[in-house]
């Protein structure tokens, strides 16, 4: 008996001994390499780049890897090694790096801009900018207007660049334009949301298997319905995603949504539309998504925010079926809109500086944000026309050697980017055009520092994971449910959360007036 | 001086010691450096300052468990669950060994062996999903095949929080109770076969024989395993917890625990110093729980204490 225990952790540590070995092995080798080339050129920094892709991961990124290179030496005398994660790991993989003080140079926020700056996670650039970054704040004022970067500062110091893209997201409806004309509707009915449920019972009436609405998103707090609300009512949230302390409007109030009227309407009409049978019965706990159900042909419709007037075609491209779309609320711009996807550079980063030069060409350098998006000309991608790129013969997405295009929302500034064949190119210059004029919230540039309340924001998280899924589906009974909801909340502490934030709203309402 | 008489026993046990080796290596490794961390649970962690020059907050990073009436809930659910998966998986495991034990046909008794371990096997995100095609509302197997038949009113298994108590103690002791009778089947192999005999010739009957001899004989094994479970009581499998009822809100009042609690919590604030302290109360409580146990059987059975 003991003699098989110790050869059992015998062989146990044998096969952990080499698993660390060889983990460590590789690790070794690549530090190695970077450390003798800093050495040998002075000059060529090597920064650890990090991108989110939504698309299919290629097992060799060495040839991209690269042609990266190949410009970023040319032009910075930046080294890069590029890292693709798939969007479910990357902010865990960039956590890890981090936590374990792992070579980790640029990353994006992916809608964690606060907690990276409260930890101390991310360097200041405002120093490095005017100087290695000047193109790049060109490019954002010119785009966006001046006060762009107020979204990522903090007392006093830049935290992060906003990636330059479409940022206005209004609520669309998207629905399959087939089953519409199946039902007899005319699109042009479709102004709001007042005019959904005629269309739902119609669609129901004709085919009765089809599910008229589609289920909420994974995420409770970022759902259709949510984000409907925060552009028809302009709520803004204040940059945490808790939705306890909210300003609706402009009157300077913080209150806590889930006790506002427009949050109990807009439930109240979710609960019709479920006992209207537009939804399915187990929308509070499907983990099928709306999309899917669309692409599947079991589903009609869903809420989606999307920028430009092209999502129709992209989305019909993508889930195999003629999609059509029609914006039904406006957005609102709040501070997370923009800081939600922010470029960074970590702390421990040892070459900040190289990492801004990095961040000022992947604004700027048509070659470097396409090479990125698409991979190499002639094997991943052939070119159409000045704007417009295809696929080589006879491959798509799933099967051309490189391709992380569908981050393009992520890289750089989309008016340098490539566009897929088909895509009207005016639409870029219209969703830039929208950022500028889109509604601002007057608290844009507010950033609310967590620190003092975080327990609470913890205990306040807990609560709405609870409640708010069942809520935002309609399948319980508002009257009864939101009061339980708000006692919860209460017990929470959402009051000093709510406190706390109109204590530092109020401050910094404060010093912008001076 | 010392030295001589020593290096006698040294000499001994050397390739012992040589063997044992890497297995210690690899628990001071991989469970005892680790434990220095623990500090962290007392730091508000500032990645500029470094983990060793943060501020020492004391157990601020504590009360973020205690902050809500879901503190009792989970840690009422954690117990009791934990104390029924205990108790029942024991009874359920000796069960089959016995019954194991008393197939004669070898080649039955290695097939259902086999047979009741391949539960433990199959992951829990995979377990989730055949416990959803069970139970989903609109075409689970238990709404569309039997109760809609039967014209019984259909049940929204993921927004029904009363069943899940039933349901989940049901998986996991299918799930874990084959795989647990192992150890028992193999003690009950290990029981003198001679004993069993002379009990026939006193004419004791077979129900006889597994309440007069097994079972007592078994108590050693039983105490053991429900011992080192008593370590864990406050821990809790996350799959079971937060995969089979698909992490649905209106389950939480009886599917919530310490674990995905803490998971849930965390997972926006991304805060290693109270992910730290919510493993520090865990291990503590759970250590505690053991000394008391194993004190307990001291008093009444000194021989069959652990230490």
């Amino acid at each position: 008996m003991n003699n098989k225990k110790g050869l059992g952790s015998l062989l146990l540590s044998m096969v952990i001994c080499g698993s660390l070995l060889s983990a460590c092995g590789g690790n070794s080798n690549t530090t190695s390499e970077g450390s003798g080339n800093t050495e040998a050129k002075a000059k060529a920094a090597e920064i650890v780049f990090a991108l989110p892709s939504f698309n299919r991961i290629p097992d060799d990124l060495s040839k991209v890897t690269n042609a990266i290179n190949a410009i970023t030496t040319e032009k910075i005398g930046v080294k890069v090694d590029f890292r693709l994660f798939g969007p479910a790991d990357y902010a865990q993989k960039v956590n890890l790096a981090l936590q374990s003080g792992e070579k980790m140079d640029i990353f994006t926020t992916l809608g964690q801009f606060s907690n990276y700056v409260s930890k101390s996670q991310v360097a200041p650039l405002e120093e490095l900018l005017p100087e290695h970054g000047k193109e790049l704040s060109a490019i954002l004022d010119k785009d966006f207007g001046p006060d762009i970067l107020k979204s990522t500062t903090m007392d006093g110091h830049i935290y992060g660049i906003p990636v330059n893209k479409g940022m206005a997201l209004p609520t669309n409806i998207i629905y399959n334009a087939d089953m519409l004309k199946d039902a007899g509707v005319s699109a042009d009915t479709i102004q709001s949301v007042e005019d959904l449920p005629a269309v739902f019972a119609a669609v129901k009436k004709k085919l009765p298997d089809v599910v008229p609405f589609g289920p909420i998103n994974v995420n409770p707090t970022d759902t259709g319905l949510v984000n409907w609300m925060k552009g028809a009512s302009k709520v803004d949230y204040l940059t945490d995603t808790t939705g306890v302390g909210v300003v609706i409007g402009d009157n300077g109030k913080v209150v806590n949504f889930y006790e506002s009227d427009v949050f109990k309407n807009g439930i109240q009409m979710m609960r019709e539309w479920f006992n209207a049978g537009y939804l399915q019965k187990d929308t509070a706990t499907t983990t099928i998504t709306a999309m899917e159900m669309v692409s599947s042909g079991r589903g009609f419709s869903f809420l989606g925010g999307y920028s430009g007037m092209e999502v129709g075609k992209q989305l019909s491209a993508q889930v195999g079926k003629n999609i059509e779309t029609k914006r039904i609320a406006p957005f609102y711009f709040d501070t997370s809109a923009v800081n939600s996807v922010t470029w960074m550079v970590s702390s421990t980063s040892k070459e900040t500086e190289a990492a801004v030069k990095f961040l000022n060409l992947l604004y700027t350098d048509k070659e470097l944000i396409n090479t990125i998006l698409f991979g190499i000309e002639g094997e991943d991608y052939l070119k159409v026309d000045e704007h417009h790129v295809k696929f080589p013969e006879g491959m798509d997405a799933n099967t051309v050697p490189y391709t992380a295009m569908l981050s393009s929302g992520i890289v750089g500034s989309e008016s340098l980017q490539y566009q897929m064949e088909g895509i009207n190119w005016s639409d870029v210059e219209l969703k830039l055009q929208e950022n500028k004029d889109t509604t601002r919230s007057p608290y844009f540039g507010f950033i609310f520092d967590q620190g003092q309340v975080k327990t609470q924001m913890s205990a306040v998280n807990n609560v709405v994971n609870q409640f708010l899924p069942a809520l935002v589906s309609g399948s319980v009974d508002p009257e009864s449910i939101i009061a339980k909801f708000n006692s919860a909340l209460k017990d929470a502490g959402a009051q000093d959360i709510i406190d706390s934030k109109q204590q530092q709203l109020d401050q910094w309402l404060a010093a912008q007036k001076q | 001086m010392i030295a001589k008489p020593k290096s006698k026993p040294l000499k001994k046990t050397l390739p012992l010691l040589i063997l044992a080796g890497p297995g210690l290596l690899y628990f001071l490794i991989n469970s005892y450096f680790p434990m220095f961390g623990v500090f962290i649970a007392f730091k508000d962690v500032n990645y500029a300052k470094g983990i060793f020059g943060s501020d020492w907050i004391g157990f601020k990073n504590f009360t973020f468990l205690f902050q809500t009436s879901d503190a009792w809930i989970m840690t009422r659910n954690t117990l009791l669950y934990n104390l029924a998966f205990i108790a029942l998986g024991t009874i359920v495991s000796i069960l089959i060994a016995i019954l194991m034990s008393e197939l004669l046909n070898k080649l039955y008794s290695k097939l259902f062996m086999t047979g009741l371990i391949l539960p433990n096997l199959i992951s829990m995100v995979v377990l989730s999903l055949l416990v959803f095609a069970f139970l989903n509302a609109d075409s689970g197997f238990v709404n569309h095949s039997i109760l809609r038949p039967l014209g019984i009113p259909e049940i929204n298994w993921y927004s029904e929080a009363k069943y899940w108590p039933y349901l989940l103690v049901l998986i996991q002791i299918w799930k874990t109770a084959g795989y647990g009778s192992i150890i028992y089947f193999a003690s009950i192999a290990g029981i003198d076969k001679s004993i069993y005999e002379s009990a026939k010739i006193d004419g004791a009957g077979k129900l006889k024989q597994i309440r007069m001899i097994t079972l007592p004989l078994l108590k050693p094994t039983i105490i053991v395993l429900v011992l080192m479970s008593m370590g864990r009581i406050f821990n809790s499998d996350f799959g079971l917890f937060y995969q089979v009822p698909m992490n649905s809100g209106a389950l939480y009042s009886t599917t919530q625990t310490i674990d995905t609690y803490v998971y849930r919590a965390l997972m926006q604030l991304n805060d290693i110093g109270m992910s730290a302290a919510a493993g520090l109360y865990q291990s503590l409580v759970g250590f505690a729980l053991v000394l008391t146990v194993n004190a307990i059987v001291k008093k009444v059975n000194p021989e069959n204490a652990l230490f």
